[in-house]
């Protein structure tokens, strides 16, 4: 006798579902208990873990900007500055250098973060005395109020 | 912002702004602080209560600074013709970030650059250069002769595939893509500074 119809009713759920759970799996493997094996475990922890990792991305920006911040104000008050003093001035000179930059100059070139704290501290006095009406300039410093040429002129005036 | 004859008519007048007025750019920190101490002398304007910014009027030439300023000046390009700086570094300005460069650096950039492997580039935008016993600070930038940086591109590959996945508990939601960035590796060659300061 056969039987025809008894392998009509089997069904093929699909060839690959070995790969795709060794793909997750190896996603956990280097987690902790039973969530490295499991693939229920498993699939729940590698959703977090995922989610985290894009949450931290974004975020790491926002605080290695506050790490920088943080360093700039340390530094700027080594040299008897305050942070909002240092940025504020550095702009008014037209200096465009960002705080990463900044903060890695003050670690690795000290001389030349003294130099532009000098700089910054000269034309803080120097507007403080412009705006209490002496004209006089702060010895020792190359502190000129300058002007951007050509296209910041044309766009004010 | 300077005051001129149209800022001083807009505000005297109080004037509403009209409906077509153009779309204010954003301008750069930098040129939003910026005082206007030295009127130049193109622009004209007539004598009135509001026609002079309220604090006082530089000259645009001081003979005694001139000459420390020439002093220091002399100095620099002379240490820059002796060659006495030693190991050069650069702040520069490329692919929209800042780096701190130096001879035989490498940099990552996280994006795709139109040069193919082995080509020699020259990055322009130098914000500052430094040696041994000197600094020169651009306002912003430092001039084309003044500073050279080049650099050579050694590898364009991409970055490791990082999952980018978003979920909203308990309302079915859940997206997760694989995104993978361009990358460039460049050395940076030389920096050359030239004695051209004044």
């Amino acid at each position: 006798m056969v039987f025809l119809t008894l392998s009509c009713w089997t069904r093929n759920r699909g060839p690959d579902r070995y790969w795709r759970v060794q793909e997750l799996l190896k996603s956990a493997r280097h987690f902790r208990g039973r969530k490295n094996r499991c693939y229920s475990l498993a699939v729940r922890a590698v959703r977090r873990a995922f989610i985290y990792a894009s949450k931290a991305r974004k975020a790491k920006r926002r605080s290695m900007r506050q790490l920088w911040i943080q360093r700039l104000a340390a530094a700027s008050r080594e040299q008897h500055m305050k942070y909002p003093a240092l940025i504020h001035n550095l702009l008014k000179c037209s200096v465009e250098l960002n705080r990463r930059v900044l903060c890695d100059l003050s670690i690795t070139e000290p001389r030349s973060f003294q130099a532009l704290t000098a700089l910054a501290q000269a034309r803080r006095t120097e507007g403080l005395r412009a705006a209490l009406g002496e004209g006089a300039e702060p010895p020792g410093v190359f502190s000129r109020i300058t002007q951007l040429q050509g296209i910041s002129q044309s766009q004010r005036s | 912002m300077t005051l001129n004859l149209r800022n001083v008519l807009l505000r005297a007048a109080g004037a509403r702004l009209s409906a077509n007025t153009e779309k204010r750019a954003v301008l750069p920190a930098s040129r939003r602080f910026q005082s206007s101490s030295v009127i130049s002398p193109d622009s004209y304007v007539p004598q009135t209560s509001l026609s002079r910014p309220p604090w006082p009027q530089l000259p645009a030439f001081d003979p005694e600074e001139e000459d420390r300023h020439r002093a220091v000046v002399q100095k620099v390009n002379g240490l820059i013709e002796e060659g006495a700086f030693g190991r050069l570094f650069a702040v520069v300005h490329f692919a929209s970030r800042q780096w701190k460069v130096t001879n035989e650096d490498l940099i990552l950039i996280e994006n795709h650059i139109d040069a193919a492997c082995g080509d020699r580039i020259r990055m322009e935008k130098v914000l500052l250069v430094g040696g041994r016993d000197f600094t020169l600070v651009g306002k912003p930038l430092l001039s084309r002769d003044l500073v050279q940086v080049h650099a050579t591109v050694i590898e364009k590959t991409e970055s490791w595939p990082m999952v980018h996945m978003r979920f909203w508990k308990r309302h079915r939601f859940q997206k997760k893509r694989i995104i993978i960035q361009p990358q460039t590796v460049l050395r940076i060659n030389t920096i050359d500074v030239s004695p051209k300061l004044f």
